[in-house]
């Protein structure tokens, strides 16, 4: 059951749910960047009493490491276009290309005050103009990259 | 504590179903951002709906949030120039990686390889902007109630606030500025 795509029409009020969740618990706002700035500002400061966005990080590692476990595996092998393209020692391109790309994932996001969690499914949510330019703009550009990475790779 | 656990057990839903709906697999996020899917969009927009109708439902019957009895409420920020900029850069990580960070999070706890690299760039990028400045402060509605760091993030603002003219204050509250240390709604 697990290696067939969860129909949207359910993954997505799931997804929705959390976001509820959140707000009817403890009046907060659902962001994945949330948690990892809090983990990372905390142990700057040689802490671990993480509030509830670090724990809520965490819970998602462990969420993937769950499905991992009843599914046999993450559901794919190699990576994306990435390991399409690059082979042999050329891999080593692989591994620069993610650290850029989560360098600008985690600046960016911090930036813009949120990413496809806490802009997209919150702020939008929330009716919040800014969620609501903030994830036209990663949309599009996602789209724009990916379009013309394929062109010239 | 309270706050902990149910974060942690909301975080695992999360990421359970990030995975498996398919988003933390690179290949189906290329195939969504180059229109050849359109599951993730149908996702997205399910997604988005049942949050917009859950969270004003609350409001109009709960008042109260549960845990923390806290009065359920937001805070609409006005769009700078810096979500704009921001969600630009991110637009460019995303494309490349084919993961964001909810994604990140489950492909580490899945045991992908290459996640740490993308992970450990999303750490180095949010470590950057924290020591550039960037403060973390939510809307004052939202903040996390009963934490010591909500309490500094208030402190910071009410001495960013008692700093300035009254005339100046006017004008950053209608327009978010974009240093973000002196945004008071930045997440």
């Amino acid at each position: 059951m697990l290696h067939h795509q969860l129909p949207w029409y359910i993954a997505g009020p799931v997804l929705g749910l959390c976001v509820v969740a959140c707000r009817g618990l403890f009046n907060a706002r659902l962001g994945v960047t949330g948690g990892f700035s809090e983990i990372v500002a905390r142990v700057g400061r040689g802490s671990l009493a993480f509030d509830w966005r670090g724990w809520f990080a965490i819970g998602i590692v462990l969420g993937g490491a769950a499905f991992a476990l009843a599914a046999g595996g993450p559901g794919f092998d190699g990576y994306g276009w990435l390991t399409a393209t690059f082979h042999g020692t050329g891999r080593v391109a692989i591994a620069a290309v993610l650290v850029v790309a989560g360098v600008l994932i985690g600046y960016g996001a911090k930036s813009a005050g949120g990413c496809t969690s806490g802009n997209g499914l919150t702020a939008t949510s929330l009716l919040s103009p800014a969620g609501l330019v903030s994830t036209a703009t990663f949309f599009g550009t996602a789209i724009v990259v990916t379009v013309v990475l394929r062109a010239v790779i | 504590m309270r706050t902990r656990a149910a974060g942690a057990v909301i975080g695992v839903v999360f990421g359970f179903t990030l995975c498996w709906s398919g988003m933390s697999d690179p290949n189906v996020i290329r195939e969504a951002l180059l229109f050849q899917a359109a599951y993730l969009f149908l996702m997205f927009a399910a997604a988005v709906a049942v949050a917009t109708a859950g969270v004003h439902l609350l409001r109009r019957g709960q008042r109260r949030a549960l845990l923390t009895g806290a009065p359920l409420g937001w805070v609409r920020e006005r769009p700078a120039r810096r979500h704009v900029t921001g969600s630009v850069l991110f637009g460019i990580g995303w494309a490349l990686a084919d993961a964001c960070p909810g994604p990140i999070a489950a492909q580490l706890g899945g045991g992908v390889p290459w996640a740490v690299f993308t992970m450990a760039g999303a750490v180095a990028g949010v470590a950057l902007f924290l020591r550039r400045g960037g403060a973390e402060l939510e809307p004052a509605a939202d903040a996390p109630t009963g934490s010591g760091v909500s309490r500094t993030r208030d402190l910071r603002l009410a001495s960013f606030l008692t700093t300035r003219p009254a005339g100046t204050i006017r004008s950053t509250m209608c327009s978010p500025s974009d240093n973000p240390a002196k945004d008071p709604n930045h997440a």
